[in-house]
């Protein structure tokens, strides 16, 4: 079907309404007299799309935000656990710095010598077979290091509250401690000019040690005092170990005695794993 | 307007001028200016089995020159022009051919960049982007042509 032609009239409406918009035009560019209709529009459509959002998205988004805001506190419940138990640590040691290193500039010096931003990494005992502790030769506890970082830890010191328990000897995927106490296990100390390679005695909280008078020829008094020596270069020096509780003379010149540990490791499920040496 | 009813064009003119706002300043770029809105207007106007009232192509255009933030009366001359133009030319259209017909369509939607900048953008007026957007728009709009012989179900729309 095709269209009828144009009429003069209609023609004449074309031509009227093309004037009436160039004038309209002309108006609006030089006079800016329908500024106030476009920006009605323009605050109408603002308006609306606020609306809109506000009524159609923002529930869900409000909905989501709310979800993650949950996830987002039990993350952070969680971190700040774990910087709690760390804290429990650092305590300790500030607390009783005086005696569980030999002077108070010991840990200053300790911390300066290894250039350790982070003195040590949180740990929490896994599994820990007391009853094989108690009763055999064999002490190893399984701990699990709060460490973010790929570090290794075999040779590491392990702590707890208490003093040093012992050294990590795998440390994936879940960290093997060797307890002081463990058979295999050998500690240098020293009690002021002292020195001594201490073994595990396979007995809960005793190492023993034994010395030639013929070296050594000061005697050793119950009660007394061993640190750490740091000699075999997996342990700090000058941490209290323990104290002599019994002397047995083997021969003239060969004398064996014990030592009560400090640390027990049954004190305490968080424990602190300095960075290797 | 016997397809599409007044408001459907409404609706429709509303949709087209958001998807130009968004798309012009990217087209811009690489110098090419679709009118879109003017184009979708047209192609209403060209498909119509009667002849479009003055009215309303200036009523249409003042809605155009409102949703766009275009100076009051830009979109309504140009309306009026293209609608005039259509109408007085429906029937010799049914002698082109379609690469004539797709040339029309880009020098129209051309001479709305050209005139729309004399009023808009004056100190930056650019051949560059009159002659780029010339032939871009030819190719696009005979792409868009071929489009019902390979795709046959759009044609029967």
């Amino acid at each position: 079907m095709s269209r009828v032609s144009t009429s003069p009239v209609s023609k004449s409406l074309y031509f009227f309404c093309i004037v009436l918009s160039l004038f309209l035009l002309y108006v609006d560019i030089n006079y800016k007299s329908f500024e106030r209709t476009k920006n009605l529009y323009k605050s109408f459509t603002i308006s609306s799309a606020y609306l809109l959002k506000r009524v159609t998205v923002d529930p869900f988004i409000y909905i989501f935000e709310i979800s993650k805001e949950k996830s987002g506190l039990i993350e952070e419940n969680k971190k700040l656990r774990q910087e709690l138990e760390k804290s429990y640590i650092s305590n300790f040691i500030i607390s009783r710095d005086s005696k569980f290193f030999i002077d108070d500039t010991a840990i200053e010096n300790f911390l300066d010598l290894n250039s350790i931003n982070k003195p040590f990494y949180h740990a929490k005992i896994n599994s820990f077979d007391i009853e094989k502790y108690l009763c055999c030769s064999q002490h190893r506890v399984f701990i699990e290091i709060f460490n973010n970082h790929d570090i290794n830890f075999i040779g590491s010191t392990v702590i707890n509250d208490q003093g040093i328990i012992g050294q990590i000897i795998y440390d994936k995927p879940i960290a093997e401690v060797l307890l002081l106490t463990d058979v295999g296990h050998v500690i240098p100390i020293i009690s002021e000019n002292h020195f001594c390679n201490a073994r595990g005695s396979g007995k809960p909280g005793i190492i023993t040690c034994s010395y030639s008078k013929l070296i050594w020829p000061n005697p050793i008094e119950i009660g007394q005092e061993f640190f750490s020596s740091g000699m075999g270069g997996v342990y700090p020096s000058n941490i209290l170990i323990g104290n002599v509780s019994d002397i047995n003379v083997i021969d003239n010149t060969n004398i064996e005695f014990d030592l009560n540990l400090v640390a027990d490791p049954l004190q305490s499920i968080y424990l602190g794993v300095f960075e290797g040496l | 307007m016997s397809n599409i009813r007044a408001i459907k064009l409404l609706m429709i003119l509303f949709v087209v001028n958001i998807i130009e706002n968004n798309t012009a300043p990217i087209l811009i770029k690489a110098f090419i200016n679709i009118p879109i809105t003017f184009l979708i207007f047209s192609f209403v106007i060209y498909k119509s089995k009667f002849n479009t009232n003055a009215l309303y192509a200036f009523l249409f255009g003042l809605y155009v020159d409102v949703i766009s933030d275009s100076p009051i009366g830009l979109n309504a001359a140009l309306f009026l022009m293209m609608a005039y133009v259509v109408n007085s030319y429906s029937n010799t259209f049914k002698l082109f051919s379609s690469i004539q017909i797709c040339l029309f369509f880009s020098g129209a939607s051309v001479f709305y960049i050209g005139f729309s900048h004399l009023f808009v953008n004056l100190e930056n007026f650019s051949y560059l982007i009159l002659f780029t957007s010339l032939i871009f728009n030819t190719f696009l709009f005979l792409i868009i042509a071929m489009l019902r012989f390979y795709f046959p179900f759009l044609a029967s729309r």
